[in-house]
């Protein structure tokens, strides 16, 4: 049986190395899917919708056809089609440059019969509202949980509170927009680069699309700019970039423009929670009522409700229906946890509602009601850092509130994953060469969290060299089946195949070794570039003059999942410490404190830019993203990066990133998704502690927060 | 973007000739920021581009005793590092400082950041036939109003997107124009037209006229200025509100005012109710909220921009303890 | 800081061209693709040329006092080197530097001046070269991610973003490294302000950040500022 090494034996594992691809990401030489240039490359278009809800009258391509350098217009709809959201595709074409082919976009002519439409939730839940989809109801997908008696509960509570919490939607806004660059090699061959996250998914469904056989279809991923859940499978303009490489027979490159990308290439559900709550004099919590909707446009959402502190069936009354609302929006993807920030968003603002109600400590309470065992000890080492003793004792009133234009306050909330445990499915090769050479290939992609730094270093381990004396290949469909970069399992699920990989190759070696130099192979170990023999360091052989004694040119080790080598499952807490201007509403967040487990620790430098990166989301998600739709037009109002608001530099507060350790972690572990969940509501329940307004809805604006500011004042809170 | 062509003239004659020639599909480009903009989004396809910048002489910054003429081909850079700007017309700095990022304001000239068009989403939506574009209605009344106008709205609810123009007109800036019959000088407060003016357009240009230049004259000896600009993101964002205050002061009292908001109006809204509040009294902070609440006191907000009202009086409480004391 | 970190920063492997067996290879995609006017007249195959005013002889001397129509060639000024290149009126600065002359560093995000990713630097100041045309970007000195440094000869700011992970998908990052380093030209020791104000109009997605600040203060002190 296989396990990793305990920390302090390791050379290379759990060390702080850079990433291997930043030397050419930060000289511009990183070839994303976006920047390949072939010869006589074309450039794609997606054809769209303007209309949130239409029919399609007829359609007139002749006279884009004609334009100079356009060489193909494809349409997948027809007269007579229904379209359902702004943005939705109805076909591509492709011309000689990027401005040729906007000119033909516009020549495009279709006539549409405008239907109505509903882009809000409660346009679509009112009685009567056009209906999205034509077999399935506006609000549909009910799921209820129904036990104990929540209206005794409720009675003999020390306290309830009841709130309506709000998050929007969020669009995922990769900084590298959907989309492929095709070349068809020949008649039954294709080469594909593609911004993905799962390679192995764009090669099956081009293999499927275009009925050949596997090795027929190369996808290349080596880089690729941002996917967090939006990026899997080939995608409606993969498809038609295929088919229009297909049909002129050229390289076709397929980018979504900015907007596209915005409109219908990845959205977060919306939530809404309209609960109440109940605890005990003991800060417990007794019942949970309430109902909770979610949109995700005219795909599906869903949010995880009682969330966190309900320990998988600890609160013993609990009375929830959850539903789910169509709108003429495009539909919602995966986005790093999917549901689970809304989840968090409820439940922590809810329970710090009812901690203040109660009078109690909120991380007290939290403390109280938290089932996992990481994460009690994680609360006390985050609170010290944060210096959760300087926090205003009652919300709005203390030191750190003060009495002037600037108000601070700290709040906190958990940290929680249940996957990150990776699977099997993913196929490793290590090659060992008679001239010394190293080199491990797994098809798996890099989305930017490190994955082939992470291969390198397992493999330079296992064998006991130098990380520049193994080269990996890495995001190539011809290297073998690999996961997915989704639900926090990349690492867990290569780095077991990896590692015995690695370890297959090595004990290879250790036998040729062996049986070359008439030794003990169990007597033989490779460390420090040797091959070594524990019982007499004197006949240790280097390890490029180990490899000439091979008769092949090389040997080859394969790798298997092995579920020893990972852990699912991944607890963490967040404090943040956040200033509160009273006279305009804006909230900058100062500190950031993350306690984050992640299991077998395998670069912690990678790691917490990782963790970083969740923070900054959910702060992002906290305070500033929306999707503004118009329920007139029916159309997004902000498919751009610049009302659709993503913090920049100035946003950022100190970070301070902890990673939690513990002596019984014996796997690794997926973190991403994790990192992200907490923060939106631990920065809400600052504010709150910062100036007693109770901010309710995600993004806390300006607006919302002046608002709420103005009730608190109402309610007597000096502020 | 529509294909057109570029022209290159090297004066200023050239460049009205130009403009004039070309009639409604010439569009002239200085730093080019807010027309490619549109351009790339279809709200203007004009057929000729007139590149203002080989025209000499129009980005230079002169200083002499009656006041500072600023070049309209000046960068909003150039303006924040002006160690004159920033000691005696220090509200046009800190606006120029305010507007967009480093990248935008290395390029983005004072002229083109006057003459710039409105960022209302429905304006800037191609799809949108709206009242500006020749369209029936704004759908600003009804729709998704958070970003626009309090005051001076209607017909059409735009806000104006320039963080310079208030703090020219609280400076009491005059614009010189030059056009085909010669040239022109406006006070900046004139510069700008309401939708009950003139729904099409912003500023007082006619079709071929440019701007060549703004002067400031020399503030009163006692004159402190600031512009607050309240925003939603620090790094990059247009104006939720703003207030651009430029106080005359013997020692504690205030011997005259000038404040004009921004992200309230269809124009840079000069507020002479709440400059009459505090002309003539010794600052406090409670008479900085009677100037909020004076120059707010005609606010007509709509389903979703109500927060701007207490937002733009606290703007304004801001502005004028910033001039009047120096601390915000 | 251990050997294999060392090894790492002195020696950056080619890790894009390697094939399955380990050996090191050309990218593919580069070849025919040299640059400049062979990849423009490539690219531009079926492309309506229209008359072209009086340019050609000496595209160089800038486009003052000129029409131009349709597709014209002029000549950049690109890290350095002079590039002839045919353009529209209508072509952007990042258009022409990514399909004509690919040099794809520079990258189209927003396309609209909003995030930072196409930044270059147009006689040493930043600018976003979506919202430039190349015609604007005539007689200026261009310089963009790739004119600041190579793989093999990293410049300050590139070493101190790979040593501290400034990046994580990377594509925001050649925009971050051209705004820090035309920060450390202005001000050789930047306070934590300065790099926050200096990247301001950069947008990062994956929330590398605070690294870069990190990054971009510790390649001050890289090149002797401190």
């Amino acid at each position: 049986m296989t396990a990793w090494k305990k920390p302090e034996e390791n050379r290379i594992l759990g060390k702080r190395l850079p990433r291997l691809d930043a030397a050419i990401k930060v000289t511009g030489q990183a070839k994303y899917t976006y920047d390949i240039n072939l010869p006589g490359l074309l450039y794609g278009r997606l054809i769209s919708s303007p209309h949130a809800a239409a029919t399609i009258k007829s359609i007139d391509t002749s006279v884009a056809e004609k334009m100079p350098g356009v060489k193909a217009v494809i349409m997948t709809a027809k007269p007579g089609d229904t379209v359902r959201f702004h943005g939705q595709e109805l076909g591509a074409l492709c011309a000689a440059s990027s401005d040729l082919a906007e000119d033909a976009l516009r020549a495009i002519k279709i006539e549409y019969q405008v239907l109505p439409h509903v882009v809000t939730e409660e346009a679509a839940m009112k009685p009567g509202a056009p209906q999205v989809l034509p077999d399935t109801p506006n609000v549909f997908g009910a799921s209820v949980d129904d036990k104990g008696d929540v209206a005794a509960a409720f009675k003999d509570a020390a306290a309830t509170v009841e709130g309506r919490y709000y998050m929007a939607v969020r669009t995922h806004a990769c900084l590298e927009t959907h989309g492929v660059t095709i070349r068809w090699d020949d008649d039954s061959h294709i080469t594909c680069w593609a911004s993905t996250q799962g390679v192995t998914g764009v090669q099956s469904d081009l293999q499927r699309t275009f009925n050949l056989p596997g090795e027929n279809v190369k996808v290349i991923t080596e880089v690729m700019g941002g996917g967090f859940g939006s990026k899997f499978g080939l995608g409606y303009e993969g498809r038609l970039c295929a088919q229009l490489a297909k049909q002129t027979k050229a390289p076709v490159k397929m980018m979504l423009t900015r907007a596209e990308d915005q409109l219908s290439a990845g959205n977060a559900p919306s939530a809404i929670g309209e609960v109440k709550m109940a605890a005990d004099k003991e800060g417990k919590i007794t019942a949970i009522e309430g109902r909770v909707y979610s949109s995700g446009g005219v795909g599906f959402g869903g949010v995880p409700f009682p969330y966190i502190y309900n320990n998988f069936g600890n609160i013993p009354n609990v009375k929830v229906r959850r539903e789910q609302i169509k709108m003429n929006t495009s539909g919602a993807r995966a986005w790093r946890a999917p549901g689970h920030p809304q989840g968090s968003w409820i439940m922590e603002c809810a329970l710090e509602d009812l901690a203040v109600k109660i009078g109690m400590d909120p991380l007290q309470m939290r403390i109280k009601n938290d089932g996992n065992k990481i994460r009690q000890k994680q609360w006390l080492e985050g609170a010290k850092l944060i210096g959760w003793e300087r926090r205003n004792e009652k919300p709005g009133v203390g030191t750190l509130a003060g009495t002037g234009r600037f108000r601070r306050g700290i709040g906190c909330a958990a940290s929680i994953w249940g996957g990150g445990g990776g699977g099997a499915g993913s196929e490793c090769r290590v090659m060992i060469h008679k001239d010394g050479r190293v080199w491990v290939g797994i098809g798996v992609q890099d989305i930017g969290t490190g994955a082939r730094t992470i291969t390198r270093m397992i493999v330079a381990e296992e064998l006991g060299l130098p990380m520049n004396a193994v080269q990996e290949s890495i995001g190539k469909s011809e290297l073998g089946p690999a996961a997915g970069s989704g639900g926090s399992q990349t690492s867990a699920s290569i780095s077991p195949v990896i590692k015995t990989a690695a370890e297959a190759a090595k004990s290879q070696l250790l036998e040729i070794v062996a049986a070359k130099k008439n030794l003990n192979v169990n007597d033989l170990d490779l460390l420090d570039g040797n091959v070594v023999v524990k019982s007499d360091a004197s006949k240790n052989i280097a390890f490029k003059d180990a490899c000439a004694l091979m008769d092949k040119e090389s040997l080859t080790g394969n790798g298997k999942f092995d579920r020893s080598l990972v852990q699912a499952g991944v607890a963490g807490a967040q404090f943040l410490e956040v200033e509160v201007d009273v006279l305009t509403g804006c909230v900058k967040v100062l500190k950031a404190v993350n306690v984050q487990d992640g299991g077998v620790i395998l670069n912690p430098l990678t790691m917490e830019s990782q963790m970083n990166g969740g923070v900054i989301q959910g702060l992002s998600t906290g305070l500033y993203e929306d999707r503004h739709m118009c329920s007139i037009t029916g159309r997004m109002l902000n498919p751009n990066l610049e009302e659709y608001k993503i913090p920049g530099t100035k946003e950022m507060p100190e970070f301070i990133p902890m990673i939690y350790t513990y002596p019984e972690a014996k796997g690794v572990s997926g973190i991403a998704e994790s990192t992200n969940i907490p923060t939106a509501p631990a920065i809400r329940n600052a504010i709150l502690n910062a100036t007693g307004a109770h901010v309710n809805e995600a993004p806390m604006t300006p607006a919302r927060v002046l608002t709420a500011l103005a009730e608190a004042r109402k309610r007597g809170t000096n502020v | 973007m529509k294909a057109f062509d570029y022209v290159n003239p090297t004066d200023v004659a050239d460049t009205v000739a130009a403009l004039t020639a070309a009639g409604k599909q010439g569009k002239v480009i200085a730093g080019g920021i807010d027309l490619l903009g549109e351009l790339k989004d279809y709200i203007e396809t004009p057929t000729t581009l007139v590149n203002l910048k080989n025209v000499a002489g129009l980005n230079q910054i002169a200083v002499n005793a009656k006041g500072i003429t600023i070049g309209a081909l000046v960068t909003l850079t150039e303006i924040t590092q002006n160690p004159v700007i920033q000691k005696e017309y220090t509200a046009l700095a800190e606006a120029a400082h305010s507007v967009a990022t480093p990248q935008i304001r290395n390029v983005g000239t004072l002229g083109g950041n006057l003459c710039q068009r409105p960022r209302c989403w429905y304006y800037r939506d191609e799809a949108v036939v709206c009242l500006k574009k020749g369209g029936t209605k704004c759908y600003a009344v009804e729709g998704e109003n958070q970003y626009h106008a309090i005051l001076g709205g209607g017909p059409s609810y735009i806000i104006h997107p320039s963080d310079c123009a208030p703090a020219l007109v609280a400076l009491g800036a005059t614009i010189e124009i030059a056009g085909a019959k010669g040239k022109r000088t406006v006070p900046a407060e004139k510069f700008f037209i309401l939708p009950t003016d003139n729904v099409y357009k912003e500023t007082v240009l006619a079709p071929g006229e440019i701007v060549t230049s703004v002067t400031i004259p020399t503030p009163a000896a006692g004159t402190r200025s600031t512009y607050v600009k309240v925003r939603h993101k620090e790094s990059y964002d247009w104006a939720l509100t703003g207030a651009a205050a430029v106080l005359t002061m013997t020692g504690n009292t205030i011997k005259d005012a000038r404040i004009v908001l921004s992200g309230v109006a269809p124009i840079p809204w000069r507020s002479p109710e709440a400059e009459a509040v505090v002309k003539g009294k010794t600052y406090s902070d409670d008479l900085a909220i009677a100037a909020g609440k004076a120059a707010l006191a005609k606010a007509k907000p709509m389903s979703k921009n109500a927060y701007k009202v207490p937002l733009a009086q606290n703007t304004v409480l801001i502005a004028l303890k910033t001039a009047a004391t120096g601390k915000a | 800081m251990n050997d294999e970190r060392d090894d790492l920063l002195d020696q950056p492997i080619d890790i894009l061209q390697t094939d399955a067996e380990g050996n090191v290879s050309r990218r593919d995609f580069l070849k025919g693709v040299g640059g400049g006017l062979a990849s423009a007249s490539v690219l531009a195959q079926g492309v309506t040329t229209l008359p072209v005013e009086a340019l050609a002889e000496s595209p160089a001397q800038g486009v003052k006092g000129k029409r131009i129509s349709g597709m014209t060639q002029v000549t950049l000024n690109v890290n350095g080197k002079e590039r002839a290149v045919e353009v529209e009126p209508r072509t952007t600065l990042l258009n022409t530097l990514r399909d004509k002359l690919d040099l794809t560093g520079a990258k189209k995000i927003c396309d609209r001046g909003s995030c930072g990713g196409c930044t270059v630097m147009v006689d040493g100041k930043t600018v976003y070269s979506c919202m430039m045309l190349a015609l604007d970007a005539v007689g200026k000195k261009i310089t963009t991610v790739e004119g600041i440094g190579t793989p093999e000869n990293l410049s300050p700011v590139q070493k101190a973003f790979i040593e501290h992970d400034a990046l994580m998908c990377g594509f925001c990052t050649p925009g971050f490294v051209v705004s820090c380093t035309a920060l450390l030209d202005k001000i050789p020791n930047p306070t934590l302000d300065d790099v926050k104000e200096a990247c301001s109009g950069n947008i990062c997605r994956c929330g590398t950040y605070p690294r870069v600040f990190e990054a971009a203060i510790a390649a001050a002190k890289l090149k002797g500022g401190a």
